[in-house]
């Protein structure tokens, strides 16, 4: 068959080319294939998980003494209620449990633990198996989360042990926790035995509840969450849904898949580019035999056709290798849901979904070539037989004279001018180099950013050398000043700023309550950046997260109100919130709007007021401070932490490391990738164009010869041409990463509370190491792909 | 008068194939003395343009030696080998091959430039003078587009000068053009040759042959006969006389 043989001929004769744009094409199949599994198999695997722990729809956590009677009757009264249950949970500080036999506890993890006793009715925590796990006494199971962080597993001692108690229990399986599972979640619960629960609890007297709910309707979670805040039911502590743990538990693989299809559709783009590229170059080799096939009355369809063939078998084949690659390794990059979730069978659709994805590729390859393809329409076989007509000779008026370049080295100079000369001939490749210094950028900014110490103002937090962080328990008012007091007769500490963070309750326009977790104290000490306006100075004033002011729809100057007294069930006998005495019944404060700012922690979002805190709501208390010059952090850190036990006393970088530890490695190995596959790319196109382009310059080359430029000459011609497009490449690259990669990271952390990143670039690495780095590479590649040059015969070429 | 350039033994085949070696050159012995003019002709394939990129260093030789002034091609780097043809050889050919990038000036200065003989002002008042005497000089900012044939032809020629060689080389300088053009560039030619430059041609044209001092006959790789003819004195009458005279030894060397 004719069609067989010209694919033959062709891709012996271009095989450099072919594999290639074959290679872009599998890849590209591959990645999208790949990313499509991901994206079902996260979504049947939380599914199953979420379905075999039975996850609540509702949960309400709680400080302090439970009524469970209340919570029956209010049960009992609420149709949307179609189950509920009171979990127990003993809090451990992290300076009382020694993991793995490890001497050292886990003193500064900003974790907060708890023990469990397994549920009775739901919210079951799993095995590895996803089954609802039993234990007998003396075992244990550990959060995965502590598997894939501290290398727990089966068979390891975990000890819990303070002043007069030591529990000790041996691992026997790790715990999938559809509420806690994450990472990002820093609350992780461990599995106890029932009778080993109560021994630990005579032991331990800090106790959080669970309030949780399974609805009948779990699209009403809404209704069902205000009614919950309008009843006098206990909410001393956030309240979360179903929703949210879906999300928390999809966000580190749904960003993971986004990244592959995006990924894969960049090296799509360049596919095609290629492709278009490789096109070109033959239809201007087979000019005349285009013409002589017009010529014959060959109708357009059918030389085109013959063109077509040789690409839909190589996209396709391309494309089906790629999603048949894409099989084994799915496994791979699903090996974090598995661990965490569990793998859940999932039908037709794991399978179907990539095989579409793969040929949404090749669909795009058949495409491409058929647009590229449409130049056949103009030429007309005259002027294809005349093929010298085709002069490349640029229009009179564009030439740049040599005599403009007396500055460089003519061969430099030829060089530069190729290079701007023939620019569209070289987009290709200046594309790729402007991909390649973006895809290196963008994440080598981002991880400079979150590196900084400046960072930290993406946390709501001004930025201290030390924070010392008081766990939540009974006697917390007491600790808190006692630490407050300490921390202010230290004659080594320079300043500090008390800051306690309590649930307030807020009243909408149309008297609809939320609360809002409201940080208080003096903001004037360790002062934040803010998006808008300003830090709140008096007592009407207030602060919103970027995140809450989004949702509630506020701007700097617009008023909250909160609830002072009386309001809701848990504002039950609190004090007047501006502590004037005059306590009574409820009272709402307009509170004015001074200033917008970035948070990530707490989900996003948080108030910053300059009020008393609600006792009765605590959620956490801080003190912030700077040590006295010469005073060695270090040393403070040791210090307090002896002293104020069980409080977490950490420094700005190891509470960032802490907080963003997992992002900060996730993105080292991102950035890692990216520049791998930026210089891979950058290498392979680099090659492929470079061959291409000394075979259609070997008539111009040949002459270059025969009037005495030696190869060094032409080397630095064709060296110098690929630097210029690799500068300009970079240069397009950064401004890319530096404006529009910039909000482009500003909005994926929008999501997380901080919409408004600015880069902090570290210019050696950004703006010289690797600049240089791609310059070597591009520099080698061009030098390895142009040693043709010497092999082509002068007199061979010139007697043509 | 001084020999400088001779070929000893020179000898140049082509594999084509595994058993299959064809000889193009065979043993050429030659030499070309400082400011001669001298053409080779012969039919096609008989080895001419072959023997003429063996002399100057585009191809290389298989066996044999050419030997430029006192130094042997066969020894050369591809490095001195540029060097040789920037600095000392100058080429025309019949495709006239110039850069289509670049205008018809920075065509002429290019190898000027890259020489670095003497500064860029030098070499651009040399072009402009090379210019002047070939009669393009209103060419200068043109691109290779706006120019004929002829006109192209004398580009050429510029740029083969611009670096003051000591010998220039044609394939076919008039092949391509019209019978006008031709003979302008032949007068052009001789010339040059009588400033002192010494050329080597190759061609089919008897009227181009009869104007060079003597005419190697070359069959089947190897030069077959030889005619002095002598200085051409440059008017009409003596021209045609050489024309004649060489067909007819032509004639008997085809016979």
């Amino acid at each position: 068959m004719i069609y067989a043989r010209i694919i033959r001929n062709e891709v012996a004769r271009k095989k450099g080319a072919m594999l290639v744009v074959f290679a872009f094409i599998l890849l590209a199949s591959l990645l999208v294939a790949g990313g499509a599994a991901l994206i079902v198999e996260l979504n049947s695997s939380l599914n199953r998980l979420f379905a075999d722990a039975k996850a609540p729809h509702f949960v309400q956590m709680h400080t302090g003494e439970i009524d469970p009677a209340a919570v029956d009757a209010w049960a009992e009264g609420n149709s949307l209620v179609d189950e509920f249950q009171i979990a127990e949970m003993i809090s451990v500080d992290g300076s009382s449990l020694f993991l793995s036999d490890s001497e050292a506890p886990q003193e500064n993890s900003i974790m907060d633990i708890s023990f469990v006793a397994q549920n009775e009715r739901f919210d079951y925590l799993l095995d590895m198996d996803n089954r609802r796990l039993d234990l007998e006494p003396g075992e244990i199971g550990v959060p995965v989360y502590y598997a894939e962080e501290k290398g727990v597993g089966a068979g390891d001692r975990v000890t819990v042990a303070g002043e007069g108690y030591s529990h000790e229990y041996t691992v026997t399986s790790l715990v999938r926790d559809a509420q806690m599972n994450p990472a990002i979640v820093h609350s992780k619960r461990f599995l106890l035995n029932a009778a080993d629960f109560e021994r630990l609890k005579a032991d331990l007297p800090d106790r959080e509840f669970l309030v949780e709910f399974r609805l009948t309707d779990p699209s009403r979670i809404d209704e069902f969450s205000s009614a919950y805040e309008d009843s006098a039911l206990p909410q001393r502590g956030p309240a979360v849904d179903y929703q949210l743990f879906k999300i928390l538990n999809a966000l580190s693989d749904g960003i993971v898949a986004a990244v592959v299809i995006i990924l894969s559709l960049v090296l799509m783009v360049i596919a095609g580019l290629c492709l278009r590229f490789t096109i070109l170059a033959t239809v201007e080799e087979d000019y005349r035999e285009i013409g002589v096939m017009k010529a014959v009355g060959m109708p357009r369809g059918r030389i085109k056709g013959i063109y077509l063939a040789k690409y839909v078998a190589l996209g396709g084949s391309a494309a089906a290798l790629g999603y048949l690659a894409s099989l084994p390794l799915t496994s791979l990059v699903t090996g974090n849901i598995a661990r965490y979730m569990g793998r859940a069978p999932q039908g037709a659709a794991g399978l179907v979904v990539p095989m579409l994805a793969a040929a949404t590729i090749f669909a795009m390859v058949v495409v491409s070539a058929m647009l590229v393809l449409r130049r056949f329409d103009r030429v007309s076989a005259v002027e294809a037989l005349r093929a010298e007509a085709r002069s490349e000779a640029p229009r009179p008026g564009r030439v740049l004279p040599l005599s403009a370049g007396r500055l460089f080295d003519i061969n430099v100079f030829l060089g530069m001018r190729d290079a701007l000369q023939r620019f569209r001939l070289f987009g290709l490749l200046t594309f790729v180099f402007f991909f390649a210094a973006g895809i290196t950028l963008i994440p080598l900014h981002f991880l400079s950013t979150i590196r900084s110490p400046s960072f930290i103002s993406y946390m709501g937090i001004g930025s201290s050398d030390i924070r010392v962080d008081l766990r939540q328990s009974d006697d917390i008012d007491e600790r808190f000043e006692e630490v407050v007091e300490h921390i202010a007769a230290d004659s080594e500490v320079a300043r500090f700023a008390p800051l306690v963070t309590s649930l307030f309750t807020m009243v909408g326009e149309n008297g609809e309550t939320e609360r809002l977790a409201v940080e208080t104290g003096d903001f004037s000490v360790f002062p934040l950046d803010y998006l808008h306006g300003r830090a709140p100075r008096s007592h009407d004033e207030i602060a919103l997260s970027y995140l809450n002011a989004r949702d509630l729809d506020k701007k700097v100057g617009d008023t909250v109100t909160l609830r002072s007294g009386g309001g809701g069930g848990a504002g039950a006998g609190q004090a007047d919130l501006r502590g004037n005495g005059n306590a009574g019944g409820a009272r709402d404060l307009p509170m004015r709007v001074t200033g917008i700012y970035q948070d990530v922690t707490d989900g996003g979002r948080t108030a910053k007021a300059v009020l008393p805190p609600n006792r009765e709501n605590l959620l956490a208390s801080t003190v912030s401070l700077d040590v006295a010059p010469g005073t060695d952090v270090a040393a403070k850190m040791r210090e307090y932490s002896e002293l104020f036990a069980p409080a977490r006393v950490t420094d700005l970088r190891s509470y960032l490391s802490q907080t963003l530890g997992n992002t900060i490695d996730g993105l080292v190995m991102v950035t890692a990738g990216a520049t791998a596959v930026g210089m891979a790319v950058a290498v392979l196109i680099t090659s492929l164009f470079l061959r291409m382009l000394i075979s259609k310059d070997s008539k111009r080359i040949a002459v270059m010869k025969s009037i005495g430029f030696s190869l060094r000459s032409l080397r630095v011609q064709y060296l110098t041409t690929a630097l210029v497009l690799l500068v300009i490449g970079i240069g397009a690259g950064s401004l890319f990463s530096n404006t529009i990669g910039q909000r482009l990271v500003g909005f994926v952390w929008g999501f997380m509370g901080a919409s408004q990143i600015r880069f902090v670039i570290d210019p050696l690495q950004a703006y010289l190491i690797m600049p240089l780095l791609l310059m070597l590479t591009v520099a080698i590649t061009t030098m390895v792909s142009i040693r043709g040059i010497k092999e082509q015969s002068i007199a061979a070429t010139i007697a043509e | 008068m001084n020999t400088l350039l001779e070929s000893k033994q020179l000898k140049k085949s082509y594999r084509l194939g595994k058993n299959n070696e064809v000889s193009v050159l065979k043993d050429v012995d030659l030499r070309i003395h400082e400011g001669e003019f001298v053409s080779i002709m012969g039919p096609s394939g008989s080895g001419k343009s072959t023997l003429l990129y063996n002399l100057c260093g585009m191809d290389r030789m298989s066996s044999g030696e050419v030997h430029f002034k006192d130094r042997e091609l066969s020894r050369l780097s591809e490095k001195e080998l540029a060097r040789l043809r920037l600095t000392e050889m100058g080429f025309v050919f019949q495709q006239i091959h110039l850069l289509s990038n670049l205008s018809i000036f920075d065509n002429i200065i290019l190898s000027g430039y890259l020489a670095k003989s003497t500064g860029r002002r030098e070499v651009e008042r040399r072009a402009r003078e090379l210019m002047d005497i070939t009669g393009i000089a209103e060419l200068a900012g043109n691109s290779i587009a706006q120019a004929s044939g002829g006109q192209l032809q004398r580009v050429g020629i510029c740029r083969a000068l611009i670096n003051e060689p000591q010998i220039l080389f044609g394939d076919e300088p008039t092949g391509a053009l019209d019978s006008r053009s031709a003979t302008e560039i032949m007068d052009l030619l001789r010339e040059v040759n009588d400033w002192g430059t010494t050329i080597m041609l190759v061609t089919h044209d008897v009227r181009v042959a009869a104007r060079s001092d003597r005419v190697l006959f070359m069959i089947d790789g190897r030069i077959a006969a030889e005619k002095e003819l002598g200085r051409y004195l440059g008017n009409g009458t003596s021209a045609r006389a050489r024309e004649e005279e060489l067909s007819g030894w032509l004639l008997e060397r085809a016979a």
